[in-house]
């Protein structure tokens, strides 16, 4: 067991120095966007004499490392800078907001999918080449590669547009929270689902079917124990191993996915807060905003590394044989 | 050869599949002088007609421009970037990888660390940001960009093919003949991995145009007056309740694209690995 | 009521394949009596797998079954599939050949043991740890207790396959099928364990089906015999009158085709038989052997049929050839006296190795070779012997430059060598050549074999004219008994012999003066083994190279070898001339590998010494003698504290040991 805990240690050891290297990535490539952060500030009209003084009273003029120092001790310390385009608001007094909003939708996605996912790759898997298998594999693989807006405008096109069950945007009303709106998150949540299905469901029926070939699960059925108690006790554990990590790496693509979905859907968000950034060529918000993403993305990716070593025996007693 | 036209039969979709990419060809290559409107022509009597009215067989835009002429010239640029783009990234990613797996120690840590470190940036946020700082993409800089960001998934295919048959002892057989790392990589284990690269290729296709449709839905992709299929769902997003086919025709052009790639890739990796 | 448990009628199975039906059994008769144990026998492919299956309805969707097992009273093949669950693993089990992948991962021992006894006895979860503590302790594995606490990963692959016997007999079943049991293990802890399967056959009454390639094993094991070749039949009788009688052809070529115990290569030449096993079509008929059979006739092919030869004894072929069992064909060599040559002392050696030490890893170390020293002398062929994991290849792939040594030293013809195939010169790459175990992987699956013999003789000797490569590559080819039309094959067009043959053309090709062979035939069918080991023999004759033969059969190094090299956990344990090392005294390991060594004559009843305990940890490095933990005349303390000293019997024959054996 301690050498399990060591492996958590160099985990999130190693997790720190991505993100070192993540940020330093990030505010290089913010540097190389042409125009001046002055300039943008104060407009076209600013006079040579103010935009100088800015500069330095920003300290725009300094070199590229000491600017980065004071920008990452300013994170560090919780302070993520001001927005341009937004008259110098605190990017942390709009961003975490939108984090929750976006980590919300993210999470009733992740609770649609998994589920769904897993047991209709399961199914797939067990019931290989049946009629149940080909209706599952052909929607996983159709979904697969779907981009998220193509999904999600299908989905408006039913539901919102011809049905009228649902909204066609997913905007708040000002004054309201998220929690009494919580109709907007369904078709947003199903679209990234779609993605997710197709990729997930997929590897769960490959792995599944690994393990229902493989020599162990023969060796179970010859000792004749009943099939339903093989699946969930013998193959079920061992096929449930490479999906976790397979959702975990797909957590990249599911924080794409938010940033289309919430394009598309005028949903407050994380996503389309990054959009408008770009659009506005806000640095310090494109700066936030890509960090953000990056520190979630990889501490969803390290809790899947951690649960699959835990799970998995053969990682949590090493110790070869014997 | 005669074992291709027995998986054909045994699947029937991979025939549709097969069929619908090779229209998509057809239509990008000779589709727009078939067609009576232009793509950027403007009907000022007929904006956001139906589809059928006044010979626009998929209707209008809120410009009166011709939905199918759009679409069918927008097939080129996503065809051309996502097929250059499979090509580019899985060349990278053999280069890359098979470097890394070939040599192992220092330089495979160095790799794989790289790549964490890559990966740890969604892809498409990734190309968004970049093609966002650098404006104006052209078809270039989004093949490169897209291609750079897939860089992980191929490069690490790529390595794991070279891994399974590096222990080959074939390989070794090469090595004690005094035969060099370029030829040994690209001679001796190359052929033997062309299935499976040639799958993950095929699979890259299909996320190209899923990435590329994306960008340009997100408004980075190529920039107007060129049509995007992506840009092309976005602009006429506010009219959907009005005007559906606008934004429903370009999302079904990109759906059938995607969908026939994936089930001939599925199909492509059962005649080549498994059902061997 | 019925004399047998188990009566099978007319099976047969055929697999639905992109090529059309393809019958992998052919219509099989047999019956099992009440405590009796039949040994079915043949090559790989030949359908006996598929026939254990099929008596438990165990088979691939795409497999038709015709005839019918019974089971006591039960037509298994009516059974439905609830009830054939109440048969497998309870009335008759099932035993593998790949014990670790066989053991679910994630699931500890004592819980995969406790379902079969909780499933068909019904027994609570306590009643079924102790049923499963007992099970192991039949099978004589100690310490069960922390045993079942432990997942599959952390176990040794003897004990491994111990477990799934244990597993096997827990519901105490009537029938035991055991499918190549041993064949993934080394012949010490195989003898081990057909010892404990002979045990189990006097302590329960229960019948056996044993499955192996190997004539040796199937004797320790049957009472009745099986042969089967190509899906079909062709022998079937006592163990003792198959043995003393053989009548098919192919039964008396399995019998006899490996070298077995004291023949050796200058009085006797292997007995052969031509061709290779053939895929036969659906229809086809008459003897599935006459295509190879050196006697065939007319008969073979209209009146083919199983029938009663001797009492209780039944073949396919109805010509007796008793006039020529027990003496196979033996050619005698002209041999110079090779031995008198590696008496001089004052030939140069072509190989001299001095404390040649290897470790892989850098974190998790594994001492793979802990100074190893020796010498051959040019024209000769050593025979370098031991089990898995006891540096045997690691030496040989030094040799070939495959890895550079950690320490020591690698003479070849006075030069330095230690060094790896990245500092070699051309002329040391071409001097050594390495022949490989595997034919399908040494040679590359996506080149012709044109290609494979050409790239060496254009890189090593210059050999650049196409045309005339050419011609050579098709002389070399006639060298190794295969036409000239197998320039333009891919490998996996080929059989494992003939791509053995390919790389031995290969290797030739470019005139070495030394090739490593790393168990060249251990992949190989029996009957293609013999023909690939007396070519060898004759290429090494008619050219004078050395060889330097790996091998964990000791049958097949007492066969080919001049001088043996017996190898344990990374060291030297005995060196010698083969007459000497094969006679005693022995080293211990030396003598204990010689006594697992299964023997074809059930006439001949030797003692197995068997060894206990463990091999020493290859991540620590060794203090004292590397086998005092499993030694059995094992002297004190001193075994494991101080390395043994060099104990010379004769100037050319040597082992390592505490104990001074030529006494006893």
């Amino acid at each position: 067991m301690n050498s399990y805990l060591s492996t958590v240690f160099s985990k999130v050891g190693s997790l720190l120095a991505t993100l070192l290297v993540i940020s330093l990535i990030i505010f290089s490539l913010v540097e190389l966007m042409p125009g001046d952060v002055a300039q943008m500030i104060l407009g076209q009209s600013a006079t040579e004499e103010s935009l100088r003084e800015l500069r330095q009273a920003r300290g725009l003029n300094d070199p590229f490392f000491t600017r980065y120092g004071r920008w990452i001790t300013g994170v560090l310390r919780g302070d993520l800078g001001d927005s341009i385009y937004m008259q110098g608001v605190p990017i942390s007094s709009i961003l975490w907001r939108k984090v929750g909003h976006s980590l919300f939708l993210a999470l009733t996605a992740f609770i649609i999918f998994v589920p769904v996912s897993i047991v209709l790759g399961v199914i797939a898997g067990v019931k290989e080449k049946k009629a149940a298998d080909s209706i599952i594999s052909f929607t996983g693989l159709a979904t697969m590669a779907l981009p998220e807006f193509v999904s999600g405008v299908i989905l408006i096109s039913i539901f919102a547009v011809r049905l009228k069950w649902l909204p066609i945007v997913s905007v708040i009303p000002i004054g309201q929270t998220l929690f009494q709106n919580l109709d907007i998150l369904i078709l947003p949540a199903l679209s990234i689902t779609f993605v997710m299905f197709g990729y997930v469901s997929r590897m769960q029926r490959s792995s599944m079917i690994i393990v229902m070939n493989s020599d162990y699960i023969k060796a179970a059925r010859l000792k004749g124990l009943p099939e339903r108690y093989i699946i969930f006790r013998h193959a079920l554990r061992n096929a449930l191993l490479p999906t976790i990590t397979i959702i975990g790496m797909n957590m990249g693509w599911l924080f794409g996915g938010l940033i289309v979905v919430e394009t598309l859907f005028g949903f407050p968000g994380m996503g389309s807060l990054l959009m408008t950034a770009i659009k506005t060529r806000d640095v310090p918000l494109i700066e936030a905003c890509v960090l953000l993403i990056t520190v979630i993305f990889a501490l969803s990716t390290m809790t899947t590394d951690l649960l699959y070593g835990y799970l998995n025996p053969r990682i949590r007693f090493k110790g070869g044989q014997r | 050869m005669k074992y291709v036209l027995y998986q054909l039969k045994r699947h029937p979709l991979a025939i549709i599949a097969i069929l619908v990419i090779l229209g998509w060809i057809f239509l990008a290559f000779a589709g727009p002088s078939l067609l009576s409107y232009t793509y950027t022509e403007m009907d000022s009597t007929f904006q956001m007609a139906p589809p059928g009215v006044n010979n626009h067989l998929l209707g209008t835009d809120a410009l009166g421009r011709d939905i199918l002429s759009r679409i069918i010239v927008g097939s080129r640029s996503i065809l051309t970037v996502a097929l250059f783009t499979s090509i580019l990234s899985t060349i990278l990613g053999i280069i890359l990888g098979f470097s890394a797996g070939y040599f192992g120690k220092a330089f495979d840590t160095l790799f794989l660390r790289s790549m964490d470190i890559l990966m740890s940036i969604p892809p498409l946020v990734l190309s968004m940001v970049v093609l966002g700082i650098l404006g104006d993409s052209t078809i270039a800089s989004l093949t490169l960009i897209v291609s750079i960001a897939f860089i992980p998934a191929t490069a690490r295919v790529s390595r794991g093919v070279l891994l399974s048959e590096k222990s080959q002892e074939y390989v070794q057989a090469a090595r004690i003949r005094g035969e060099s790392h370029v030829y040994i990589m690209f001679a001796e284990i190359l052929p033997n991995t062309v299935g499976p690269i040639i799958v993950e290729a095929t699979a890259r296709f299909a996320y190209s145009i899923m990435m590329v449709a994306s960008l340009g839905f997100l408004g980075v992709g190529l920039q107007p007056p060129t049509p995007d299929w992506g840009m092309m769902v976005i602009e006429n997003r506010p009219i959907i309740a009005d005007a559906p086919w606008t934004v429903l025709f370009p999302a079904l052009a990109i759906a059938s694209l995607v969908i026939a790639i994936s089930i001939f890739s599925d199909f492509i990796s059962k005649v080549l690995i498994h059902e061997r | 009521m019925n004399d047998n448990i188990l009566d099978l009628k007319h099976v047969s199975v055929h697999y639905e394949t992109f090529e059309g039906l393809f019958t992998a059994v052919r219509d099989i008769s047999f019956s099992l009596g009440y405590n009796e144990s039949i040994g079915i026998i043949g090559e790989s492919g030949c359908g006996k797998s598929t026939l254990s299956y099929a008596i438990l309805r165990y088979l691939a969707s795409n497999a038709k079954i015709e005839g019918s097992v019974h089971f006591k009273d039960q037509n298994l093949f009516e059974l439905s599939d609830r009830e054939m669950e109440g048969i497998r693993g309870n009335r008759i089990s099932m035993v593998y050949q790949n014990p670790y992948s066989s053991l679910n991962p994630s699931i500890t021992i004592g819980k995969q043991l406790d379902e079969v006894t909780i499933f068909h006895r019904g027994l609570s979860k306590a009643d079924a740890r102790t049923a499963s503590l007992e099970a192991l302790e039949l099978m004589n594995i100690g310490d069960g207790k922390n045993l079942v606490r432990r997942y599959p990963h952390q176990i040794s692959g003897g004990i491994q396959q111990r477990i799934i016997i244990a597993m096997a007999i827990l519901a105490r079943p009537d029938i035991m099928v055991l499918d190549e049991p041993t064949t993934a293990l080394d012949v010490t802890t195989e003898a081990v364990i057909l010892d404990s399967i002979n045990d189990l056959k006097q302590k329960l009454n229960m019948s056996f089906i044993y499955i192996s390639h190997d004539m040796g094993v199937i004797n320790k094991v049957a009472e009745q015999i099986i042969v089967m070749y190509n899906g079909e039949m062709v022998e079937r009788g006592p163990k003792e009158k198959i043995f003393a009688h053989p009548f098919h052809p192919y039964t008396r070529a399995l019998i006899n085709c490996m070298p077995r115990g004291g023949v050796v290569k200058e009085k006797t030449y292997l007995n052969t038989i031509k061709g290779y096993v053939k895929r036969r079509g659906d229809l086809a008929t008459g003897c599935p052997f006459a295509d190879r059979c050196e006697k065939k006739t007319a008969t073979c092919e209209d009146d083919y049929g199983i029938r009663e030869v001797d009492d209780g004894h039944y073949a396919a072929c109805s010509r007796a050839y008793a006039e020529d069992v027990q003496s196979p064909p033996t050619k005698a060599f002209h041999r110079n006296s090779v031995t008198a040559a590696t008496q001089q002392a004052d030939v140069p050696a072509l190989i001299n190795i001095e404390d040649l030490k290897k470790v892989y890893g850098l974190r998790r170390k594994v001492h793979a070779l802990n100074g190893v020293t020796f010498s051959m002398p040019a024209g000769t062929v050593l025979g370098v012997v031991g089990e898995s994991g006891c540096g045997k290849s690691t030496t040989g792939h030094i040799i070939t430059g495959l890895y550079s040594p950690t320490k020591g030293k690698v003479e070849f013809k006075q030069r330095d060598i230690s060094l790896d195939w990245r500092k070699r010169d051309a002329a040391t790459l071409r001097e050594i050549q390495l022949i490989f175990q595997n034919p399908g992987k040494s040679l590359n699956p996506s080149h012709t074999v044109e290609q494979i013999i050409a790239r060496p003789m254009n890189k090593l000797i210059g050999r650049k004219n196409k045309k005339e490569r050419r011609e050579e590559i098709i002389q070399l080819l006639k060298t190794v008994d295969l036409g000239g039309d197998y320039i333009t094959k891919k490998p996996k067009e080929m059989s494992g012999g003939e791509q053995q043959r390919v790389a031995i053309a290969r290797a030739l090709a470019i005139n070495p003066e030394l090739i490593v062979c790393d168990e060249p035939t251990s992949a190989l069918d029996v009957s293609v083994q013999a023909s690939v080991l007396n070519l060898l023999n004759e290429i090494q004759e008619k050219t004078g190279t050395s060889y330097i033969f790996i091998s964990h059969d000791l049958n097949v190094i007492n066969y080919i070898s001049d001088t043996i090299l017996v190898m344990y956990a990374g060291f030297v344990v005995e060196f010698g001339l083969r007459d000497e090392v094969m006679a005693p005294p022995f080293h211990p390991y030396t003598e204990a590998l010689f006594s697992a060594v299964p023997d074809v004559d059930p006439t001949k009843k030797k003692k197995v010494i068997e060894l206990t305990g463990a091999l020493p940890d290859p991540s620590r490095k060794v203090k004292g003698c590397p086998f005092a933990s499993r030694c059995h005349i094992k002297i004190g303390e001193v075994c494991d504290k101080v390395y043994p000293p060099k104990r010379e019997i004769s100037p050319t024959h040597y082992y390592y040991c505490h104990a001074d054996r030529s006494s006893s």
